[in-house]
């Protein structure tokens, strides 16, 4: 593979959240809480809502937010999939990718245990967008 | 997805430790002994005894790999390197690798999301980077295929 990365879709997850709550200052940086309290995803083999979570934002003294985020997601037919992810946002250079990463005990889902994946994420006024390409 | 190479990695892996079983799977560490990186925009070597990859075996087949790097690039910056990643394949694939033997990487998947920070200014766009590896594992060492997500 010396060749592009060779992808497909697997989500568009939106998130819902809440009032910010802020850490402040740290010894890891300026530490702000986003409350993931709903939202949805969507794609060719799975769709569902997001039930809860929370994504645990640091400002670095470079200018740029490390993401760390951990949601339970619902698909339609009754599956709970844990996801996290993390990711860099630097806004200077409109730069916004995550790693997320599944775990799950529905049979149904168990490909998403195995899969690396990576997020380009978008803030559009009804909340974070992340587009989810699963690298193949 | 859009992407631009950032480097291909050979890495020398040294004697592994088998920690053995552990609740979440088998547990393994190799040291990674040395090895060379080169790109467009940066190449050096990989410094043994910092460089290690922590590997557990799940309960599903799949091989989590931990990897951690320390690279110096030829004009000296160090930068330090970290990956999770994903092995698994048909079995036969996977025992024939365990043996040493040469496999088509392409009947496999082998794949690393490798971080980087560094302090050096020479360096520092790879602090703001996400990356996906694509390994071959050679009888003589792994190749990672470093890409930047764009």
């Amino acid at each position: 593979m010396s060749g592009p990365v060779n992808s497909r879709p697997l989500m568009v997850l939106r998130l819902a959240t809440s009032a910010t709550q802020e850490i402040g200052s740290t010894a890891d940086g300026t530490l702000t809480i986003f409350p993931v309290v709903g939202g949805s995803f969507e794609g060719e083999r799975l769709r569902g809502k997001v039930v809860a979570g929370g994504d645990w934002v640091r400002a670095r003294a470079d200018g740029t937010l490390t993401l760390d985020l951990r949601v339970t997601l619902e698909t339609d037919d009754g599956g709970l999939i844990h996801m996290t992810f993390t990711g860099v946002r630097d806004d200077a250079n409109n730069y916004f990718r995550t790693v997320p990463r599944f775990e799950t005990a529905a049979p149904k889902y168990a490909f998403l245990n195995r899969l690396l994946a990576v997020g380009i994420g978008e803030i559009r006024p009804e909340g974070p967008v992340h587009i989810i390409e699963e690298i193949l | 997805m859009n992407t631009r190479l950032l480097m291909m990695m050979h890495v020398k892996v040294g004697t592994p430790l088998s920690i053995g079983a552990v609740p979440y799977g088998t547990r393994r560490t190799a040291p990674l002994s040395g090895g060379t990186f080169e790109g467009p925009r940066l190449r050096g070597t990989i410094l043994p005894g910092s460089s290690a990859d922590w590997q557990l075996l799940r309960s599903d087949g799949v091989l989590e790999m931990d990897l951690r790097f320390t690279l110096r690039t030829d004009d000296g910056a160090l930068v330090s390197m970290s990956s999770f990643g994903l092995r698994h394949g048909p079995p036969e694939v996977i025992a024939a690798i365990g043996r040493g033997e040469p496999v088509d990487p392409s009947t496999y998947y082998f794949r690393t999301m490798p971080r980087f920070e560094t302090a050096h200014p020479a360096y520092s766009f790879l602090n703001r980077v996400v990356a996906v590896a694509s390994g071959d594992r050679r009888p003589e060492g792994p190749i990672y295929t470093i890409h930047e997500v764009l």
